[in-house]
């Protein structure tokens, strides 16, 4: 399902944030990525829906080649693949339930069916009551679970999450991990960066270990 | 999926409109000032083309004969000229006859005429085109029975003529120059309205592509807007015209009518069509120009 040869990304006068990652993703695996931060992990997940190009190396998502791909094709490699950005990165004047939809409102989706299903995906991360409120009135880890809400809501191939749990309490992180794992059960492949290492103790799953942008253990 | 996607962008882009009325009202009135300037200037165009074709009408071609040329030589010459001018009307004035139009033109002062020794007047041919023909047909027609015999000269009024045709040329030239300035101007100002609008909404749209949006799916919005505000500014553009058709015109008319039996223009509904269209499109192509280099980077 997604495969690194060899890829390396440098910015001009640092030292490469990643270096020579070889790696090999199965469809319907669940893998940690995990490493310090600056690590590289959210790089790495950017190069794997086409947020920025890798300097060398190739890159193999659903057998495509992303760096291959024509700027008309990214958007339709980027439907398969849900995003929970570190920085959640929602619309503040839209309101919750828009911002899930959102994901559905450029597929072409009736307003009915995006409301419909965006609700659906609000309450199962808990955030019914809060749909017609605005980003900025939630807690971070209400913003984080309208984050992943989206990320979900056209079941996508691939699940990218990046600190997904960084701003939640033990007790949300699990329940919102539990809706990572149903995915995945689904069949949704899905990468999960975190550096919090008592997660990885908790959740035995493949473990991809990051430092200075090298790949330290696979295991 | 199309009709509701598009009826959900054209919501979007008319609720952008609404939410940032400022720049885009400079762009609707720019547009309307554009096109309003435009319009006028073709009208008073078409009017002072419809103006110098009924003179062109009116018109006659005086052939002055060689006062030694006899009844029957002018009689045969005329009849050369109805042959050679079908689409004409001719008649031969002779030397007597025009001595008793120039006592009638003359009126009071005619007694001035007693003390001639002789008819000074030369005989003439008066050739008058039917039809309205244009100056440019008047002027050959000129020069074509300027090659007769016998004739000494012809008169046209042809400085009048050559003149107001080059005014009307140049008229012409400088409308279309300074239209194309002026539209290409408001081009500008719809561009750099949108821009500002793309710049304030970056982070909507790089959200939206990072969802997966197509490049026409976040450009459409911002096309949509800048159509609008064209259209807007066409609308407000034919609504002066209108009012200036219905308050201001009937006066010039009313000084103009008498001189000339020309009616003033009117504004049809093809000429409010085009200028809708031409609105949407500057509004189009400038938005276009704002989104297109935004979303190249
Ligand atoms: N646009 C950029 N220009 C220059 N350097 C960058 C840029 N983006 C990231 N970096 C560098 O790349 C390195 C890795 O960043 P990245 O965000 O991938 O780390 P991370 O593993 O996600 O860390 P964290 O756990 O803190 O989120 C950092 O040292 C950062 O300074
Ligand atoms: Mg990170």
């Amino acid at each position: 399902m997604i495969q690194l040869f060899h890829v390396s990304k440098c910015y001009p006068g640092d030292a490469p944030v990643l270096d020579d990652v070889t790696l090999r993703i199965e469809k319907g695996e669940f893998v940690w990525l995990t490493g310090p931060s600056g690590a590289g992990k959210s790089t790495l997940l950017k190069l794997l829906f086409c947020a920025d190009q890798p300097t060398s190396g190739q890159i193999l998502v659903g057998g495509r080649n992303v760096g291959r791909l024509t700027q008309a094709g990214v958007p339709f490699l980027r439907r398969n693949i849900g995003v929970v950005f570190q920085d959640f990165k929602l619309l503040e004047n839209r309101t919750v339930v828009e911002n899930v939809g959102y994901a559905l409102e450029v597929l072409g989706a009736s307003d009915s069916e995006i409301r419909e299903r965006a609700l659906r995906r609000l309450e199962q991360v808990g955030l019914k009551h809060k749909a017609t409120s605005l980003p900025l009135r939630l807690s971070g880890g209400e913003q984080q679970r309208v984050a992943i809400a989206r990320a979900l809501v056209n079941e996508p191939t691939i699940l990218l999450a990046d600190e997904p749990t960084g701003n939640l309490d033990p007790g949300l992180t699990d329940s919102i991990l539990q809706l990572l794992f149903d995915a995945n059960a689904r069949g949704t492949t899905v990468v999960v960066a975190t550096h919090d290492r008592g997660l990885l103790s908790r959740y035995h799953k493949r473990t991809i270990a990051l430092d200075k942008g090298k790949v330290t253990s696979d295991a | 999926m199309i009709a509701h996607v598009a009826w959900r962008l054209s919501r979007r882009a008319a609720v952008n409109l609404w939410r940032a009325p400022l720049p885009s009202l400079v762009s609707v009135l720019t547009i309307a000032l554009a096109l309003f300037l435009g319009m006028s200037f073709a009208i008073g165009l078409a009017f002072a083309r419809s103006l110098l074709v009924s003179w062109g009408a009116q018109a006659s071609i005086t052939l002055y004969l060689d006062p030694a040329t006899t009844d029957d030589q002018a009689r045969a010459l005329l009849a050369r000229v109805l042959e050679s001018e079908p689409d004409a009307d001719a008649v031969y004035v002779d030397r007597a006859q025009a001595l008793r139009r120039l006592r009638v033109d003359l009126g009071d002062l005619a007694g001035a005429l007693d003390g001639l020794a002789q008819n000074p007047l030369p005989p003439t041919i008066e050739v008058t085109p039917r039809g309205s023909p244009e100056p440019a047909v008047v002027r050959v027609i000129a020069a074509q029975l300027q090659r007769l015999p016998q004739v000494a000269q012809v008169d046209y009024g042809r400085e009048w003529l050559d003149k107001l045709t080059a005014l009307g040329r140049s008229l012409r030239g400088f409308g279309l120059g300074s239209l194309i300035a002026v539209l290409g101007a408001a081009l500008l100002v719809v561009a750099n309205t949108i821009r500002l609008a793309v710049y304030a909404r970056r982070d909507e749209i790089e959200i939206m592509k990072l969802v997966g949006a197509t490049d026409g799916y976040v450009r459409m919005p911002f096309l949509l807007e800048g159509a609008l505000q064209g259209l807007l500014g066409a609308g407000l553009a034919l609504g002066s015209l209108a009012a200036a058709d219905r308050w201001f015109l009937p006066r010039v008319q009313q000084a103009f009518v008498f001189a000339s039996g020309v009616a003033a223009p009117q504004i049809l509904l093809s000429h409010a069509l085009l200028l809708l269209g031409i609105g949407a499109l500057v509004g189009l192509f400038g938005s276009w120009l704002a989104v297109a280099r935004f979303l190249r980077t």
